[in-house]
Order: structure tokens, then sequence, then C-alpha cells
């Protein structure tokens, strides 16, 4: 009686720790807490800001590349949409670096208004990119799980950017115009390659503003944290 | 005159075209763009496969034009990047843009394109290998020893500026092995490898991979020789094996904490050992079974009275025209029976020998398939199951003739101990022994014989308070039991089983015990009858009381004496059946000899005095 409470006893407490000392190994996956708000009194060192925002990015760039794959391999297959999707990009106006050497006499207030004005811009799409993948009929999960993923990292990363430039740039305006998405016609019409071809021109521009963000960042991290020495 | 002149040109100019196809010439063939690849996504590199040449030197060039442009360039470098190739230097590589790129043949005869390959260097990367991989063996004092192998980023990735994000891999081997050993180094450009064999060489190479793009193709090797005297503690096994075991051992402890005392009895189960009073255990380690006997006989046999009356209400012997030897106990006294008669603080496994029906291994002639009822109305509560089949069943068959008569005394070479496990909750001090078959398997248990047969048939013999529930069941556990009693197969025919044995569930408290058959080693078979079974042509027997104890091991028995008389038995193996010497009386004594008979000797003699005493 008294035996078996003691070792029952002793039994939570070593799975208690057993747990807790899990937790702790596991902490490097665990991401550093961003302040929720933004707010001035909660102050999050640069570094760490940094650090989270070059992660997701990669992420979202990762997923974006994926979820074109996917879309390339089921339905844009011998179509010809790549001919289509040249010059298709609604943010082909913001002037972009599109090298290392124009990157690196960008300044860096500049690259991060690109990237605010970047992220900014794909608010709308993605938000309908989700809803009419989800009408889509036979959509794969691979493609509308990342979608919706995508969605939800594309804002938080641009509250993170928001509070890098708060940090980095106080007091500097950051509400530039940004380039606004005019291709949901084209997305619900109802002449099927035409909305493929819709598609995949999304899912291409995306791959490759997801991509031009994450390389900006991770040049900006470079510059700011390390001091061009990474 | 004119369209003369249009026909003989177009005639000649067929003619040349003829001509040119019969020499096997033609225009060339379809070239094929390959790949791009861009090592530091600053330059790129498109390599292309030529088609037919058309039997004519054929020039191959590149076109390209970039998105939202409308001019058309030509491959600034055809040389860097090796045979059929085009080299874009920085000043002609622009990321995020895709570039349309045609490779074009060309020769005497005509022109043919290759089909545009559209590209975004973004895409496409995939660096060189690293460079200057060195390896080094290290022995720092007080630490363990360690191979420290280094290496370069490759050439043309600009990594610090951040550019360009490179991850590594490490794969080594020694050199005689098969497989290699891989090691992930994400930005780091060293990595320490401490778990190596002494004197053998190894085999380090590295490879890399940016965030986005391909893997690099691996270096070139390199090897080092790990000298013999190369110091390897290899302490992680004996670390895994000490936190395995200690995690064991929680385990254990938990199990035990929480399943409790019934998990120990599970895997321990407690040695029985015999507690009979005025009983000596050594005695029957010697396997003197006359000097046993003596002993006990000494003490309080002849039974008291109260005992015998006890004894008398408790079996009853049905002595049918097949002289089969039926003790059953009676039914209304079952319970006043269970009483004194406290065998039950004994746990020994004296049971099991007389619950086996293994003993029977044929059908009996009169196949008396009285499923045993244990009941014990005022059992533990851990007899639950009233549904244990008694496996003592009477055997009379005419085969019994052979075989050897079980004799429940000191047979020699088996231990004398008590080999059954019985849970201890069955042996609740108010269990009482309400049949033969309890008290056969006490007097088994006494005797040094039991233990041989315990020791086969301990599993199933020795649990009359446990349900031997399906017929099937109770069929396959004296087969089993037979099997294991039946060391002599053709000895054991004397004790058929009856096969349609029916397990009965009753709540009568009433028994009637059959002895069917005891097998050579001298375990008793009871096997209580069901009352509706009682044939007609069968009469009970009702022994009163026990009369005595002959020498030759027999328990005799006062039959009443309006019942019939039964054959007193003895050894077969060494007598012929005895005359009765009362014919009153009635010996439990089991014959194979005799025909159709199922006989049981008690070999030790016991009086029911024996009974209520045995603890």
């Amino acid at each position: 009686g008294a035996l078996r409470g003691a070792i029952q006893k002793s039994g939570s407490r070593l799975l208690l720790l057993l747990v807790v000392s899990n937790l702790l190994l596991c902490q490097g996956v665990v991401s550093t807490p961003v302040c929720p708000n933004g707010a001035g009194n909660c102050q999050v060192s640069l570094r760490d800001l940094f650090d989270r925002a070059v992660m997701v990015s990669h992420y979202i760039h990762n997923l974006s590349s994926e979820m074109f794959n996917e879309f390339d391999k089921r339905y844009a297959q011998g179509k010809g949409f790549i001919t289509m999707a040249l010059n298709s990009c609604h943010t082909s106006s913001l002037p972009t670096p599109e090298d290392k050497e124009q990157a690196q006499q960008t300044h860096h207030e500049v690259l991060m208004s690109l990237i605010l004005g970047l992220l900014r811009s794909w608010n709308d799409p993605l938000y309908h990119l989700v809803t009419e993948v989800r009408g889509m009929k036979g959509a794969p999960d691979a493609i509308l799980s990342r979608a919706i993923e995508i969605e939800e990292e594309n804002k938080r990363l641009l509250e993170g950017m928001e509070m890098i430039f708060g940090q980095v740039l106080p007091g500097a305006k950051e509400t530039e115009p940004y380039p606004v998405w005019s291709g949901l016609p084209s997305l619900q019409t109802n002449d099927e390659d035409a909305r493929y071809s819709a598609f995949y021109n999304l899912l291409h521009c995306l791959r490759r503003d997801s991509s031009k963000i994450d390389t900006y960042l991770k040049l900006l991290n470079c510059r700011i944290i390390y001091n061009n020495n990474c | 005159m004119k369209e003369n002149a249009a026909s003989r040109v177009v005639f000649i100019l067929l003619l040349f075209l003829n001509a040119s196809l019969l020499n096997g010439q033609s225009p060339p063939g379809k070239p094929k763009l390959i790949k791009c690849r861009s090592p530091g996504k600053e330059t790129f590199t498109c390599w292309w496969e030529p088609g037919e040449d058309g039997g004519l030197p054929t020039n191959y060039t590149l076109t390209y034009h970039k998105e939202g442009e409308t001019l058309i360039h030509e491959c600034p470098d055809y040389i860097t990047g090796g045979p059929n190739s085009c080299y874009f230097s920085k000043k002609h590589t622009s990321i995020w843009k895709m570039y349309v790129i045609t490779v074009n043949a060309i020769n005497q005869m005509g022109i043919n394109s290759s089909d545009p390959l559209y590209v975004d260097v973004t895409y496409i990367v995939e660096p060189e290998p690293p460079a200057n991989l060195t390896l080094e063996l290290k022995h720092p004092e007080d630490r363990k020893p360690y191979l420290w192998i280094k290496w370069f980023p490759p050439t043309l990735t600009d990594v610090k500026s951040g550019w360009f994000m490179i991850q590594y891999e490490i794969r080594l081997k020694p050199e005689t092995a098969t497989d290699w050993e891989t090691h992930f180094a994400a930005k780091q450009t060293q990595l320490k490898i401490f778990s190596l064999y002494p004197g053998q060489k190894y085999i380090v190479q590295v490879r890399c991979k940016p965030d986005h793009g391909y893997w690099s193709e691996w270096s070139p090797e390199s090897s080092i020789q790990i000298p013999n005297d190369f110091p390897v503690k290899d302490t992680t096994v004996w670390i895994f094996v000490a936190v395995l075991s200690a995690v064991i051992c929680l385990i254990m402890v938990w199990a035990v904490a929480f399943k409790g005392y019934s998990m120990v009895t599970c895997i321990l189960p407690p040695v029985p050992g015999p507690k009979i009073k005025g009983f000596d255990i050594h005695l029957l380690e010697k396997g003197k079974s006359e000097e046993l006997l003596r002993a006990l006989e000494s003490q309080d046999f002849p039974p008291t009275s109260d005992c015998e009356d006890l004894l008398m209400e408790f079996i009853e012997v049905d002595d049918s025209e097949d002289q089969q030897l039926m003790p059953r106990p009676s039914k209304e006294h079952m319970e006043q029976g269970m009483k004194p008669v406290r065998l039950d603080a004994d746990s020994d496994s004296g049971r099991g020998s007389c619950d086996s029906p293994s003993l029977l291994s044929e059908k009996c002639d009169e196949p008396q398939a009285h499923p045993s009822k244990f009941h014990t109305p005022e059992g533990p509560e851990k007899l639950e199951n009233p549904e244990t089949n008694l496996t003592c069943l009477q055997a009379p068959q005419s085969t019994n003739r052979e075989g050897k008569l079980p004799y429940f005394h000191a047979n020699g070479p088996k231990s004398s101990t008590w080999p059954f496990p019985q849970p201890p909750s069955l042996y609740n001090p108010r269990y009482s022994y309400h049949n033969i078959a309890d008290m056969c398997e006490l007097a088994l248990g006494m005797a040094g014989t039991t233990a041989t047969l315990l020791d086969q048939t301990d599993q199933h013999a020795l649990k009359p308070s446990k349900t031997i529930e399906a017929g099937g069941e109770g069929k396959a556990a004296k087969q089993r039991e037979s099997e294991g009693c039946s060391s002599k197969p053709d000895q054991d025919t004397a004790w058929p089983l009856p096969q349609d044995k029916t397990p009965l569930i009753s709540a009568k408290p009433l028994e009637y015990v059959e002895i069917h058959k005891v097998s050579q080693d001298g375990v008793l078979a009871l096997f209580p009858k069901q009352n509706e079974k009682v044939g007609a042509s069968e009469t009970s027997k009702e022994y009163s009381k026990v009369s005595r104890v002959t020498d030759s091991n027999i328990l005799v028995l006062l039959p009443d004496p309006q019942v019939q008389n039964l054959t007193l038995l003895e050894e077969p193996a060494k007598k012929a059946p005895p005359a009765l010497p009362n014919p009153a009386e009635a010996a439990l004594a089991v014959s194979p000899t005799t025909p159709g008979n199922c006989r049981l000797q008690l070999g030790w003699g016991l009086g029911p005095a024996g009974f209520m005493h045995l603890q």
C-alpha cells in the first residue's frame, strides 16, 4: 500500500523529469518568442528578429517551390503555360535588384521597403489563391495545404518585417504604395485552360517573389547583424 | 518557253537535291539543350547535345532573349564551359528573370533549331564541391582523441555577404568497408569524428548544397591512416546499456507497484511445501514409504470417531457391477465435511495428481463421465469457478489389465517436492476437501511418487478450483496430462479417458467422486460424478469409514451396510487382484488388471484422520 504509493509517486516524478528533459533537449526547435503587437515597450533583439524572419522567408520559399512543382506536375504538363507566364507578375513594377552587385549596392532601407512592398502586395492574392484552390475540382491537398500555410506565414513575416523596420529605421516612413493584384477574374474564368494558366502564373510569380524576399533578407541579415561576415 | 525554262530550273534543282541526298548530306538534325547550371548564383553555363550533322560540317549557335526584352542575343562564350556549351558571365547573368534559350545547328544544307529552354538562374544552382579537404588526428590531453576534418567553401560562392548560403555533408568509411558513414555539418566548415577503428585507413569526402538548389558532387577522396595505438574508448555503448537497464528496472518497479502482488505471484509462484502434520519431509525425500506411512500411522490412525463420521459423510464409493470404485462425497455433508478437513492451509500440490484426467487415456467400459464438480460453497472467494472439471475419471476398460498400477508411494527418481504452483488463494483456510479428489491429491502429494506425476501434470492437475471450462479444454488438459503420465504408453492403456466428458458447472454442493484411475506415476485421478448421470446400472456405494490400512499400502474403506461390496485391489504389477479380506470393505485401489474397473490404490494408507490432519 504505502510502498506502492511511494513507487507511484516516484514513477510520476520520473516521468515528469523525462518530459522536462525532452523539452529541454528539443529547445533548439522552439522558436524564439516575438513581441505580439510590436509594442514599443516590448524589446526583442534585432538579431532574434532577423533570425526569425530569415527562417520564415526560407520556409515560405520552400513551400512555394513545392507548390509550384506540384501544380506543374499535375496540371501543366505539355501545356506550354510557361510562355504565357513571362512578364505576368503583378510585382514586376517594383524596382528590385536583379543580381548580386545591384543588391549589394542597394541601401538597406530601400531593400527593406521593397521587402515590405512585396509582402503587402501578396496579401490579397494569397487570400484568393486559397479560396480558388479550394474550389478547384480535384485539387490535391498538397497544393491546398501549402497555400493555406503560405498565407499564414506571409502575414507573420509581414509583422516581423515591420518590427525590424521599426528598429533599424526608427521614425522612417514605410507606407510606400505597393502593387495591386488584379488577376482574380482570370482565376475564376470558366475556361479551364485559361484558369489553369492563371493559376500557373500566380504560382510562378509567388515562387519568384518569395525567392527575392528570402535573398534580400539573408543579405540584410549578414550585412546588418554579422557585418558582412556570415 | 518560259514555262519550259522554269520547269527545267526546278528539275535541275531537284536533281541537285537528289544528288546531295544520294551523297548522304542533309540539313543537320535537331540539337537539344541538356541543362544549365549556376555554381554561385552569379554566372551560369548551358550545355547542349548535337543532333545528326547531316554529313556536313555543322556549326552550333546559341541564341537567347530575356523575359521582358525583345532583343535576341548570342552566347557570349562558347569556350569556357567546354564543347557544346555556353557560359554566361556575371555581366550577362540576371537573377529572377526568365531566359529563353535556343541552340541552332547550321550546315550547308540548312538550319535546325532546338526547342526553346526556359531558364531562371534562381532555380538551377548547383555549387562546386568544397575545396581543400584536410584531415588531422588530434590527441588532446585528458580528452578523447578524434579526427579533425576541415574544408573550405567551394569556389565561386559568396557566403560572407549572405548572397549564397551553404550546408555541408561529410562521409567517411574505412577503406575496406562498403558502407559510408554520413554526417551532416550544416554551415560549419569543420567536423570532429570520435568513433574510429584503430589500424584502419579512412577515406573522407565532402559535398555541399545551397539553401535552395542541388547538391554538389562529392569532393575528391582524402584518406588518413589511423595508427594502431589509437585509443578508442567507446563508452557510449555502456552508457546506452546502463540507461536501458535503468529504464527496464524502472518499468519493472512500476509494474510491480501497480500490478502488485499478483504479478509477482504470476512470475514467481510460491512453491508449496508439504505440510502434513506428523509428516516428515525428510522421510519422503529419502523415498522410504514404509517409514513414512508408519510415522503417519502411529500418530492419528485410526481416525477418531468424529473424523470418521466426517469421512463417512465425505466418501461415497460406488460399487457397480464393474466393480468400479466410485467414492463420492455425500451431498448433504459437503459443507460440514469441508470444515474440519483443513487441508487448505497447505499449499501443497497434492491435488494435482488427482485432478489430472490425464491418467485416463482410454474410454472406460462403462463410461461414467462424471465431470467433477468441485464445489466449495463455503470455499474461498477466489474459488469462483465451480466449473472445474475434476479430471479424475473412472476408467472401466478391459484394457486395464496391462499397465502398471500406480502406486502412491515413493517411487524413486523424481523429486519429492511439491511441484504444483498453486495460487495461494486456493488455499483458503476455509476450504476443505469435499471429495476424494482432494484427498487423493493430498495423499499423492504426501507420497513421493506423486511428485513425479505432478511434475508432468501440475499445470492442469492441481487446479481444482479453476475451471476447466470447455470440455475441449478439459480434454486437452487431460490429454496432456495423460501424455505426461503415460511415460510408458503401452502401460497406460489401463486408464481410459472418457471422451465425452462434460464440464459441469453446478451450484449444487453435492459431489460424488469416482476414482477413475491412477496413473502409473501414482496420481490418483478422481472424477466427480454427476448425480443425474448415475446410471441405473450403477449403484452407488457408500463407504462410511476407513477400516484399516493394509501393509501393501491399501486404504480399506468400510462400505455402508446396504451397499455392495467393492473389490479390494492391490498393486497390479506385482500381485493378482486380491480377494477382499473383508467383503464389506472396499479399498480405494486402482488396478489395471481388473477389467473394466478403475481402482484407486492409495498407497499411503492414510485414514480419514490423515485427511483431517493434512495441513
